[in-house]
């Protein structure tokens, strides 16, 4: 490093061009949206960027009364549809014809293009397809101090009968685990695990699987289009020790989440801006040629440019919606495809489909109902208000987050309301819903004051309308995490110490504060044991001048006066992987043990321990062994069978564990 | 623009100028594109400046505009193909004192030689350029958030908080990403060779 930081300082900088830069600053339109101011050469250029401001009034076109693309309202239009289900039976209307839809994709993607192609920036920057389901630091979600189990295939979940892909799965007798695209199969029902059968999994890579009976599914990245492409592959156990492929389909969208409800699977895929061959300014062109270039571009994009396709069987790509199952949503909303699509486990290329023309970046899941999100993170509005400040300057929704609820049946989902709640929604784990009610745990944001706030929702008729709230929840500090009950939520904001405040929700429209525990450090993940327990999974200082992992567990029979009971630290630079990945956390209630996976760096090499914590006289008694090294540290699972014992999945193996 | 809030602004302008340009580098723009970006970002940011520059927040918001930049650069033009079109400041085979490493990048204080290189003529082009690669050949070991990381984190300076809203990513993210990759860099022998690289 040192050499690095060598290099950072000598680097050669002039003093800044502050005068140039003011003025380029001065010559931005405030009115208008604009594009990628990209001074060329420093000074020189001030002037002939004013000039590009200028040239840039004769852009603004569509902006003002188009931007609502498809409109509302069914129409009398649509002549000859045949009778279909009607997938949005709120606010939001389906596109009338593909030319419609083209028209408010186009619309919206002219506010976006600049002289270098889209100009907007694109906001899910570093999410890789399968961050979002590899779900993020944030707790976790359960009834008011109830036990929160496993999923019957083994993994640790946000919403009980709701499972969530992992990387690997049981039955109970059979143990299938994935380690990129390789699958293999176990029988776990004697003394010792027994090696069955492997495949490779064709064309994904960073498989993550769901079991359905002894259908197989695995969902992950496409092989060729990492970034942009989504593969699912189904497998037949029916013989364990020889899996096999039955089917593939692979989507042209990023993957946001997958979860399964029974045998009915369901992912939610989102498309960016298309990749339009788009022109920039050179010798041969100037700036404003080639933004005008790249409007006439996208004036021409096409439908197929714009809507996501499927393979099946890698064969022909053919188009996953029909126009008349995507609905144009307010156009605060980033231009884009989010679609829905559901399919039976053994059937997944026979699938339901239908999509939002924007781009939301979380996606939840109850038992009956699904919630897209957009964040209403700050930053993202804030850059887009350069650009938009024009026309939008009114409503520009900074800072506010947008929610669509969509009704679940087997492999349909159906938009039945949409609302929206200033601030931030950080992602899953935020949300969760109880008797009809979605909670919602908010960030601030530019539209809010300097606090995070639970608000409650109910559905009227097809609006999310808001219920009640709770404001001033740790003032000036971050939203670490929240556990939700039926009647209550726990909550960790940090900011040097952890505070964890209990929320009463009994009265959904009256969200009650009802306790507030400090101590120092914060918990990342909250698990709840029983009626009187719970882990925190988190960091803190170690005691020794350090800062690392720490596991508290805390007495919560009376939520209003939650105890700290012991904490275990596991020294500086350790972290444990539930705060980012709940996966890694298990709860074994027979045996009164939690196992899980912490982390620690010596010198440049990743070690992977399992942490094996009791409970016993009222306190946890722990201890830890190294299993997994490297990047293989992610892999370790430790799995629960039905007949209570264990299974160690690490990089290479899959053995009993003894506890 | 309020007056005050234009001289905080100008003030900010000055003071973060080397950092942002260091940073631009460090992400992986060539030393030309560097200056443009973090002037577009600045210039991006005094729009929105009344509303982020309550300090906390300021300067995740102005190195998130930064990666924007860059990312809009990157995805529409060099990128694609990436290699260096302002060539490393040719060594004169001839010139005493550099026993015969003809691939090595032009070195610091020797000014003299890039004197009449039309657009290049600055007197640190050839440093920033044999810096700006040798940057480059050592974070290419890692991936790009990994590398982002590092930048906003280790040599900006960031708090973990601001880098993890610059980035978009929890802190816990920041957190195990910064160490694997410092650990990454610091197992990385490419690092020996910058040493011959600029001094």
């Amino acid at each position: 490093m040192t050499d690095l930081e060598r290099l950072w300082d000598d680097y050669p900088t002039d003093p800044a061009p502050t005068r140039a830069i003011l003025a380029a600053a001065h010559g931005r339109p405030r009115a208008r949206r604009r594009l990628l101011v990209r001074p060329l050469l420093s000074a020189g250029v001030v002037t002939a960027l004013a000039g590009a401001f200028v040239t840039g009034v004769f852009v603004s076109g569509g902006g003002d009364g188009g931007g609502d693309g498809g409109s509302p309202g069914a129409g009398p239009g649509g002549g000859g549809d045949l009778p279909r289900h009607v997938a949005f039976q709120a606010d939001l209307a389906p596109a009338k014809s593909c030319a419609d839809l083209l028209r408010a994709y186009v619309d919206r993607g002219l506010d976006q293009v600049g002289p270098w192609g889209w100009g907007m920036p694109d906001l899910k920057v570093y999410e890789s397809s399968l961050s979002a389901l590899s779900m993020k630091r944030d707790a976790a979600a359960t009834p008011g101090t109830v036990r929160q189990n496993s999923s019957d295939t083994g993994t640790n979940v946000q919403e009980t009968g709701v499972d969530e892909p992992d990387t690997v799965k049981t039955d109970g007798t059979l143990l299938a685990v994935v380690r990129g695209d390789e699958l293999t199969t176990y029988d776990v029902t004697g003394s010792s695990t027994r090696r069955l059968g492997s495949l490779r999994l064709p064309g994904v890579a960073d498989a993550e699987i769901l079991l359905s009976g002894d259908t197989l599914v695995a969902v992950g990245a496409d092989d060729g289009h990492r970034d942009t492409g989504t593969r699912v592959v189904t497998v037949s156990l029916a013989d364990p020790t020889q899996p096999s492929v039955s089917d593939q389909v692979a989507y042209d969208a990023r993957l946001v989440s997958a979860r399964q409800h029974g045998s009915a699977i369901r992912i939610v895929l989102a498309s960016p801006l298309p990749d339009l061959d788009f022109v920039s300014p050179g010798r041969h062109r100037t700036t404003r040629q080639a933004l005008a270039e790249n409007r006439r571009i996208v004036e021409r994009s096409t439908i197929d440019d714009w809507l996501p396709t499927m393979a099946v069987d890698d064969g022909k790509a053919t188009d996953l919606l029909d126009c008349g199952d995507v609905a144009v949503p307010s156009d605060a909303i980033a231009v884009g495809t989010t679609s829905v699509v559901g399919f039976a486990a053994d059937a997944p290329a026979k699938v339901d489909a239908i999509a939002l023309a924007g781009q939301t970046d979380i996606a939840y899941e109850s038992a009956d109902h699904l919630y897209l999100a957009t964040s209403g993170n700050a930053f993202v509005d804030c850059i887009r208000c350069p650009y938009q400040a024009g026309p939008l300057l009114g409503r520009r929704n900074l800072g506010t987050s947008y929610l669509f609820d969509f009704a679940l049946d087997g492999v349909r989902a159906t938009h039945v309301a949409s609302g929206q709640v200033e601030g931030v929604i950080r992602d899953r784990w935020s949300m969760d819903e109880a008797g009809g009610v979605l909670r919602v745990a908010v960030a601030p944001s530019s539209e809010t004051g300097p606090f995070n706030a639970i608000v409650t929702f109910a559905r009227d008729a097809q609006d999310l309308v808001e219920r009640g709230r709770l404001d001033h929840l740790g003032r000036n500090e971050e939203l670490q995490s929240v556990r939700w009950f039926d009647d209550l939520a726990l909550l960790v904001t940090y900011r040097q110490v952890d505070p964890l405040y209990s929320v009463d929700l009994t009265d959904t429209a009256h969200p009650r504060l009802i306790g507030g525990l400090k101590v120092p450090g914060f918990s990342a993940y909250l698990h709840p044991l029983g009626k009187s327990r719970m882990i925190g999974v988190g960091e803190g200082p170690d005691g020794r001048g350090g800062w690392g992992a720490r596991i508290g567990l805390f007495y919560v029979r009376d939520v209003r006066h939650v105890r700290l009971v012991n904490a275990i630290s596991y020294g500086s630079d350790s972290q444990a992987l539930a705060g980012g990945d709940p996966r890694t956390f298990t709860w074994l209630p027979s045996h009164r043990t939690i196992l899980t996976v912490v982390e620690r760096w010596a010198g440049d090499r990743r070690v992977g321990y399992l942490s094996v914590l009791r409970l016993a006289g009222g306190r946890l008694h722990e201890h830890r062994m190294a299993v997994e090294y490297g990047d293989d540290v992610d892999l370790v699972r430790a799995v629960p069978m039905p007949d209570g014992r264990v299974v160690l999945v690490t990089g290479e193996k899959a053995q009993f564990f003894e506890l | 623009m309020e007056p005050e809030d234009e001289k905080a602004y100008a003030d900010y302008v000055e003071q973060s100028w080397p950092t942002l340009v260091r940073a631009a580098v460090f992400l992986g723009a060539r030393p030309h594109e560097a200056e443009e970006l973090a002037q577009a970002t600045l210039v991006r940011c005094y729009t929105g400046w009344d509303r982020v520059s309550s300090a906390d927040d300021r300067d995740a918001y102005v190195y998130r505009m930064l990666l924007n930049c860059l990312r809009d650069v990157r995805r529409t033009r060099w990128w694609k193909d990436r290699q260096y079109d302002v060539p490393p400041e040719p060594v004169d085979p001839g010139q005493p004192g550099q026993p015969g490493q003809p691939g090595q990048p032009g070195q610091p204080g020797q000014h003299g030689q890039h004197g009449q290189h039309g657009q290049h003529g600055h007197p640190d082009t050839a440093e920033r350029i044999a810096v700006a690669d040798a940057v480059h050949r050592a974070l290419a070991a890692l991936s790009k958030p990994a590398r982002d990381v590092v930048v906003l984190r280790y040599f900006v300076q960031l708090t973990e908080r601001q880098t993890a809203e610059a980035l978009g990513v929890p802190p816990g993210t920041v957190k195990s990403r910064l160490s694997r990759a410092l650990a990454h860099l610091a197992a990385n022998d490419h690092l020996l060779d910058l040493s011959g690289g600029t001094k």
